[in-house]
Order: structure tokens, then C-alpha cells, then sequence
């Protein structure tokens, strides 16, 4: 069944030669290990609350660079650092906006990463399920930031990934993050389709590695077209006392996928991965994350809620490792889920796998329907029906924006509100 | 002589040694080792059991065949040779005893260093006892005795080896057998299926309240022998009963199989409470021997307002594999699970519950206590699941891991899964090692460790032991202390 597919991507393969120089080893071993291990299907316990079925149903072909297009998006913090803009997965030039940040730190596209440093290439991250395994097969590009040491840049990176939303295009987007010693980049991704796209899918990785006492913030928002497939993940890498911190706000999409997966490496380092994903019909939203202590004296913090409506499914796959030797691990999850809909689903699976001894490791998941009673304590207070719902949905989702400044919370709050009025929930 | 046996006793108890651990010699009459048709077959023909039996057995083997064993239990274990397993044995009779003189004196003097607590002794010793327990007692495979038979029969309660009601009830036992776990639910269960060797039935007719506690207590005997139990309890509308179920088993190096399959059916307003201590020979100090323990236990809560609540307290067998579950078809029904799983030296305890929410306004409530302690794994893995036509269901689940050790595992890996709104589902999960404030007050009030451990072990638990009979209360409080024994210090 998917021996069609893989000849499709092999051939795939081949043509991108070339478009990162350095990368071909990598990508063919990489393909090879992909085709071993085939791609996902609801019977892989980490894929089995998703809709898979596009992995194995469409054989994608490698997005297109549009010509000189016009992106109208507006950035999401106004008081950015830089903006980098991607379209169908290429980076563009023109469109972006990086003068201030080249001063301070090393910004360069992925494709000419590997041209003057070969070596680097052993650094990217390889393994991983089918899907990490076709990104680096077929990435496309991304960005490599580095941040030297002792440097922080306060406003924000914006990455803008703009998709015309070709029908059954791919395009794999490769980010690599270095955040040096006591360093700090703050990161917003935000992925959006053009109105009219079709089932394109966007498959992308970020990997980074968080120096000692460095700090690592990465906001994701994604709004993709109605018909696309979403799926990501982050792999980072956290020394001691270093901090990672990262929030998602999912909207867009038939079908998307965040996945974090953490590695705390150095002592007192945190982690925390929070999201929110609202469900819409025929939605299929999905967070998943595997942080894993490997010291001691490191903590961890997950929030996540999600919301799903008539026909639209989420799910939360959370996973906390404490290492045998990693002791005096603080680890916590929260997850909680809203069904609009007896037609809605929510899925959860907190685990915690925990082999030391000296730890404080908790996680709580609820799953239920709004409040009647605090709807009625509103209404009583002369909030009407659909305000009441607003308040107490944006109340909900708020949780697990607590770690967002304050200029994108705004944003984010404002996207949940309009989520809301949409629906004309009440 | 006298001296010397106490002496060891002593040493036994101090060093954690399993108590139980001996061995009755009592002739078997065996079925050759291995698994085969011709095995199935004069399993059967032993029980003398009906035709669509032999054949529900045949197409259960077959079904086995085809199937592979689960891998995704967080348990490890050598590879388990099925065809170096006996499938059958039996302590020798030449006919069914009719009174307990012609009980193997062996097997009597086996239930006294069993310590069978209770006043079946006396029962079997022809005496009468003050309370009333009944006792399916299972010798390795085949009920030997059913005492207070009579008395339950005046009630209209039926409470018998399986393989009894086989022959005296065969419409009852055709009605339920594998409706609540269908034969090719798993591989242990298809297994159980091939080969089930004896095992109880209960049945409580509408309106009964059972007037005593039923309990069984299983022991393996014969090395090699896996023991293939089947209980099957229906609780007919409005009857409630009560179920205990105790294991011990001798101690043996080679590792024993167990793959036991347990179906509750309650029908309306029924309500089932099965209650399990389960102490089997968890093996020694450095991992070698012991049970391993695959057991499929489900309820079916058929009825309106049915209640099926599942009190377990896990402290032996090398490896358990264990999720007794409560399918929630009925409209207002109940499933509960109270567990306490405790693992010591390099037991492998998966164990947890499923509540499957069908019925309109079903509420269940899990609460599950791990204590993992020397270089033990213990892991919870629940399901929780509402289906979309059921209405307003309630659940709330509550796991607690404590670690006792540095060197051991505690896992939580709860699953989820909702697909109605009024639906409530709360869970809440901890997991932490006993704090040196704790021990450090028992410790100033003159505890030694051991001692102020078992103490906060026990207090840990007491949400759970509450729900145990008092009889198994009590047992249960002395077997975690004997289990953790060792591991600190």
C-alpha cells in the first residue's frame, strides 16, 4: 500500500539534490529508515487518536515556489526583532525583513548552512516516526539561527509560513535554533493558508539546542486553509539552568499535529510546553509531547485545553520520563478538554514514566461541557447566554496562555473570541 | 524439632522469604505437556463434557493459534514455551468424594498450612462454624470441595465448580459463557478458552441477596502446570453477592503461567462486589521463579442501575497482567475499582481497569494505589472511554504511585477517550516517594523503618482497603507489610 507512495517520494528525493548542499547523505539514509519503518497508521499507539489516513490516502509532491507573490498577512506582534517569511516552504527574500537581527546574531537559510560548515550536517536530527524521517528526506529548507552568547534579543522572530495551498503538495520545513550560553531568542511561528487552498500538507521541524542557562521561547499559532494537514514537531535540547518555553495555539487544518519532545540534559533546566486546540467540524486536532528528564533537579510544566465541537476531535498524548537518575524531578501536567457536542470527541493520555525516586510528578485531565451553573450565575448577573460562554470559554483557554507576553496573548485571546463568534456559540 | 521449625519461621519472616512457599506431593494425573488438539480434546473427555463444549474449546484453539501475545504491557519476561506447559492436572480421585473422609489427607493438611483463616476449616473438619463463608476451594485446577452448597441452594443460589454446572445447568452456563469476554478478546483469554481447566460459577436469582460471602482460594500446585481458572457470576435482577477471591501458590523455580478469565454479568439493580488478595509466589530476591499472572476479568453491567465494584490488592506474582474492567451498558450503572498494586525485588505489576460508559447516566470511580519498592515496575494503564449516545456520565479516577526504592519504576498511562459532552471525567495522578518527614516523626515516636513504612504504606492505601471485607482487610494490611519487607533501609 504505501510502496507507491515511497517510489514517489525516492524520486522525490533525487530531484531535491542539491537544494541543500551537503544534505544528500543525510537524506537518503534518512528515506531508507523512513521506508523500514513505513508511515504512520492509526495502529501506532503515538498516531492512534489521529486521522492518519492522508499519510497513507495522497501521494504529495514537493511544493512549488510561487513567483513573486504578495503576502497581505499581517505580522502578529507589530514590534517584531525580524520577520521571516516562507512560501510553500521557500524562503523569501523580498518579503522578509532581517536587517536588524543579522547585527546581533547569525541568520542564514538552511540551504547554505552546510556549504561552509560540512560537518554540521551529523547535527540534524534524524530519527523519529515516518513523518520526521520524510522531512529530512525532503526538506526544502528553513532558517539557522544562532545566538551568540550572552546575546538576548527581547522582540520577537516572526516566521511567517505562507502556503498558496497547491492541491496535494508537500513542502518540509527544516528550522535549526542555537541558543548560546545565557543567550535568549524568542520565536512566533505562525503558519497560515491562503483562502482558497487546497489539501496541501505542511510538515515541519524545528530542532534546537538551549545552552547553559540560555532561553528558548517559541509561540506557535496555526492557521492553515480548511482542507490542509498540519504536522510538527519540535525536538530541543536543554543544558543546565536553560529554559524552554512554548505555546500553541491551533485553528486551521482538516487535520494537524504539534509534537514536542524535549530533552532535559542539564540541571535546574525547565520546560514547558502548553497549547490550546479548538476542534471545528471535521477538525482533527492533536498536541503530543515526551519531555524526559535525564538529570536531576530539573521541571517540567505542561497546560493544555482544548474545545471540540460538532464533529471536530482533539487529543492530548503527554508524556513525562524521569531517568533513573534524574531526582528531585518536578513535573506537571494539566490537561482539560471542552465537547461543545455530543458529535465532538476528546481524546487524552497523560503517561509518566518514572524511574527515579526522589520525585514530585503530577498530572490531572478532565473532560466535560461548560458549566451550566456558572452560565446561569452569569445570565443572572445580566450577561447574556452567548457573552456568558465567551467569558467562560476564554477563561478556560487563558490557562494555558499564561506564559505568552502580554502584546500576543492579546492576539491570541482575540483569535479564540472570533473561534467563538463563528461558531455563534451560546 | 518443634524449635527448629519456629526458628526458621522466624528467619522466613524476618527476611521477607515467601511463607507459603511448599510443596504437597499428591498424585496427578496428567495430560501430557504441550498444546495440541489430542490436549483439548482429553481435557474434555476428563470432564466429560458436552459435545458443543469440546467444539466452542476446538474453535477457541484455533482462534488462539492465529494470534500473537500482546507486547505492549510494560513487562518483560523470557519467552513463554507453550507447548513445555502441562495443560491439565488433578489431584487423583477415583470418584467424586462424597464426604470429606474421602478427601486426600493431604489436601487437608495443604489448606491448613495455607492457613485457610476461616471457619471452613472447621466445616471440612465436620464442625459448625459461628460465621458462614462458603468456599469453592481449587486444587490445583478442579474443585474439590464446595462446602455450604445446601445452604446456598435454599437461597437459590447456585455456586459451583464450572465444569459442575457444565452437567446440572448447561442452558445458564451456554447463556453467559464468553458473552462478556468473547473469545478472541486477547490471546490469554482465547488461551483460557482452549484449555480452561475448572473454575466457579455463580448464579443469584432476581431479588437474593446472597446470604454469605463467597469465596474461592486458588493454589498451584504440580510444577509446570499452568492453571487455566474460569469464573463466570451472573447476578440475576435486584440480588446482590459478594466475591472473594485468595491466592498462594508453592514455591517453585520455574516460572508458572496463569491465564485466568473472570466474567460478572449483572443484570438490573443487580450489584456484584469482587474483592481479590492476591499473594502467588512473586519469586525470589533476585527475580528468579515466580507466577506470571495474565488475567482477563470484565463485568458486564447489563442492567439499569447495576453495580459492579472491583477491590483488588496486588502483592504477588512475578509478572501480573491484569485490567479488570467494567463495561457500563446499563442506564444509571455503576463500575468501581479499588487496587492496590505492590511490587518488590524484580516483580512486574501492569495492571489497571477500563470503564467503558455505554448506558445513559453511568458513573464509575477509580481509585489505584502503586507502591513500587527494590528493583520493581509498577504500572497503571486505565481506560476510561464514553461513547457519544451516553448521556451525562460521571468518572473520576485517582492514581497514586509511591516509590520506596531508587531503583524501581512507576508508570501512569491513562487513556481517555469521550465522545459525549455531559460526560464529567475528572483525573488526577501523583506520584512521590514517602518523605524523610514522614519517616522521621514514626521514626521519633520509636518505629523502627520498617515498621513506619508499612505504616504509611497502609495509610497510603486506606482508601482502597476500606472497600475489602473485613476478613480480607485484615489479611490484605499483613501481606503489604510482609511484601515490602526488606526494601528499605
Amino acid at each position: 500500500m504505501q510502496e507507491a507512495l515511497f517510489e514517489n517520494y525516492e524520486k522525490q528525493v533525487w530531484e531535491l539534490a542539491g537544494i541543500v548542499p551537503g544534505s544528500e547523505g543525510v537524506r537518503m539514509r534518512a528515506f531508507k529508515q523512513a521506508v523500514k519503518l513505513g508511515l504512520p497508521t492509526k495502529r501506532d499507539e503515538d498516531w492512534r487518536y489521529s486521522d492518519v489516513k492522508f499519510l497513507n490516502d495522497i501521494s504529495f509532491s514537493i511544493s512549488k515556489k510561487p513567483k513573486a507573490i504578495e503576502v497581505k498577512q499581517a505580522p502578529l506582534s507589530q514590534n517584531y526583532a525580524a520577520r521571516l517569511v516562507f512560501v510553500n516552504g521557500y524562503f523569501d527574500e523580498d518579503l522578509s525583513d532581517y536587517a536588524e537581527l543579522l547585527e546581533a546574531v547569525n541568520v542564514r537559510p538552511l540551504a547554505n548552512h552546510f556549504t561552509s560548515n560540512p560537518d554540521r550536517v551529523d547535527e540534524l536530527v534524524e530519527g523519529g516516526d515516518g513523518v520526521a524521517l520524510l522531512n529530512t528526506a525532503l526538506m526544502i529548507g528553513g532558517m539557522v539561527i544562532s545566538v551568540p552568547a550572552n546575546t538576548v534579543i527581547e522582540k520577537p522572530v516572526e516566521i511567517l509560513n505562507y502556503s498558496t495551498g497547491t492541491e496535494q503538495s508537500a513542502s518540509h520545513i527544516r528550522h535549526v535554533l542555537e541558543i548560546g550560553e545565557a543567550a535568549s531568542l524568542n520565536i512566533i511561528e505562525h503558519f497560515v493558508g491562503d483562502a482558497i487552498s487546497g489539501n496541501y500538507w505542511n510538515n515541519s521541524v524545528i530542532q534546537a539546542r538551549v545552552s547553559e542557562g540560555g532561553s528558548l521561547t517559541h509561540h506557535r499559532v496555526q492557521e492553515e486553509g480548511a482542507h490542509a494537514f498540519h504536522t510538527a514537531k519540535a525536538h530541543v535540547s536543554l543544558d543546565a539552568g536553560a529554559n524552554y518555553s512554548c505555546s500553541n495555539l491551533m485553528l486551521g487544518a482538516k487535520v494537524s499535529r504539534f509534537e514536542g519532545h524535549v530533552k532535559v540534559m542539564g540541571e535546574d533546566a525547565r520546560a514547558t510546553i502548553d497549547g490550546v486546540a479548538l476542534a471545528g467540524k471535521d477538525q482533527s486536532h492533536d498536541i503530543l509531547t515526551n519531555v524526559r528528564h535525564m538529570v536531576p533537579g530539573s521541571t517540567s510544566d505542561q497546560v493544555v485545553r482544548t474545545i471540540a465541537d460538532a464533529f471536530g476531535k482533539t487529543a492530548f498524548q503527554g508524556k513525562v520520563i524521569v531517568d533513573k537518575d534524574a531526582q528531585e524531578t518536578e513535573a506537571d501536567q494539566s490537561f482539560k478538554a471542552l465537547l461543545f457536542d455530543r458529535r465532538g470527541e476528546a481524546n487524552a493520555k497523560p503517561e509518566l514514566e518514572i524511574l527515579a525516586d526522589d520525585v514530585k510528578c503530577s498530572h490531572g485531565a478532565t473532560v466535560g461541557e461548560l458549566d451550566e451553573k456558572a452560565i446561569f450565575y452569569l445570565t443572572s448577573r445580566g450577561v447574556d447566554p452567548v457573552t456568558a460562554r465567551q467569558i467562560l470559554v476564554s477563561a478556560f483557554t487563558a490557562d494555558a496562555f499564561e506564559r505568552v507576553d502580554d502584546e500576543l496573548k492579546t492576539v491570541i485571546a482575540e483569535k479564540v473570541a472570533q473561534w467563538m463568534t463563528e461558531r455563534n456559540i451560546g | 524439632m518443634a524449635g527448629t521449625a519456629e526458628a526458621r519461621q522466624q528467619v522466613e519472616d524476618a527476611t521477607g522469604e515467601y511463607k507459603y512457599g511448599f510443596v504437597s506431593d499428591v498424585d496427578m494425573d496428567m495430560a501430557p505437556k504441550g498444546l495440541n488438539e489430542d490436549v483439548i480434546r482429553f481435557i474434555s473427555a476428563k470432564k466429560n463434557e458436552p459435545e458443543w463444549l469440546l467444539e466452542w474449546r476446538l474453535k477457541a484453539y484455533y482462534q488462539w493459534l492465529k494470534m500473537e501475545e500482546p507486547d505492549w504491557a510494560k513487562v518483560n519476561y523470557p519467552k513463554i514455551d507453550y507447548n513445555d506447559i502441562y495443560y491439565y492436572a488433578a489431584p487423583k480421585t477415583q470418584d467424586k468424594p462424597k464426604s470429606l473422609d474421602e478427601v486426600d489427607p493431604e489436601l487437608i493438611r495443604t489448606y491448613e498450612k495455607l492457613g485457610i483463616p476461616l471457619e471452613e476449616q472447621k466445616v471440612l473438619a465436620g464442625v459448625e462454624g459461628a460465621r458462614k463463608v462458603a468456599v469453592d476451594a481449587v486444587f490445583d485446577s478442579v474443585s474439590v470441595a464446595t462446602t455450604f452448597r445446601d445452604e446456598l441452594k435454599k437461597a437459590g443460589v447456585i455456586f459451583m465448580s464450572i465444569s459442575e454446572a457444565v452437567h446440572e445447568y448447561p442452558e445458564l452456563v451456554k447463556k453467559y459463557l464468553a458473552t462478556v469476554v468473547p473469545v478472541r478478546d486477547n490471546y490469554f483469554a482465547a488461551l483460557n478458552c482452549a484449555v480452561f481447566t475448572d473454575g466457579t460459577f455463580v448464579y443469584i436469582p432476581k431479588g437474593v441477596r446472597c446470604p454469605m460471602e463467597l469465596s474461592t482460594y486458588f493454589r498451584i500446585n504440580t510444577e509446570n502446570t499452568g492453571q487455566f481458572e474460569r469464573t463466570l457470576i451472573i447476578a440475576d435482577e435486584g440480588s446482590y453477592v459478594s466475591y472473594l477471591e485468595g491466592c498462594t501458590a508453592p514455591m517453585r523455580d520455574e516460572n508458572q503461567l496463569h491465564a485466568a478469565v473472570v466474567e460478572l454479568v449483572a443484570l438490573d439493580d443487580a450489584e456484584i462486589k469482587y474483592s481479590t488478595v492476591q499473594n502467588w509466589y512473586p519469586g525470589d530476591k533476585d527475580g528468579k521463579g515466580g507466577i506470571y499472572n495474565f488475567v482477563t476479568k470484565r463485568a458486564l453491567c447489563k442492567g439499569k442501575n447495576s453495580k459492579v465494584s472491583w477491590t483488588q490488592v496486588e502483592t504477588g506474582s512475578a509478572v501480573t497482567w491484569k485490567y479488570p474492567s467494567c463495561v457500563l451498558a446499563g442506564e444509571n450503572s455503576v463500575g468501581e475499582f479499588y487496587s492496590v498494586a505492590v511490587t518488590n525485588n524484580y516483580q512486574q505489576a501492569d495492571t489497571g481497569t477500563k470503564m467503558i460508559h455505554q448506558g445513559v447516566g453511568s458513573r464509575s470511580t477509580i481509585i489505584s494505589k502503586g507502591i513500587s519498592a527494590g528493583k520493581s515496575e509498577n504500572t497503571y494503564r486505565g481506560l476510561v472511554k464514553v461513547l457519544a449516545g451516553a448521556e451525562g456520565v460521571r468518572n473520576y479516577t485517582q492514581c497514586d504511585s509511591l516509590l520506596v526504592s531508587s531503583e524501581c519504576g512507576a508508570h501512569t498511562v491513562p487513556y481517555i477517550e469521550v465522545k459525549n459532552p455531559s460526560a464529567q471525567i475528572e483525573h488526577e495522578a501523583t506520584t512521590s516517594k514517602i518523605s524523610d518527614d514522614q519517616l522521621f516523626y514514626c521514626r521519633s515516636r520509636g518505629l523502627d523503618e520498617e515498621e513506619a513504612v508499612a505504616m504509611i504504606v497502609n495509610g497510603f492505601c486506606k482508601e482502597v482497603m476500606q472497600h475489602l471485607p473485613m476478613e480480607f482487610a485484615v489479611e490484605a494490611q499483613k501481606l503489604l507489610g510482609i511484601s515490602l519487607e526488606g526494601s528499605v533501609g
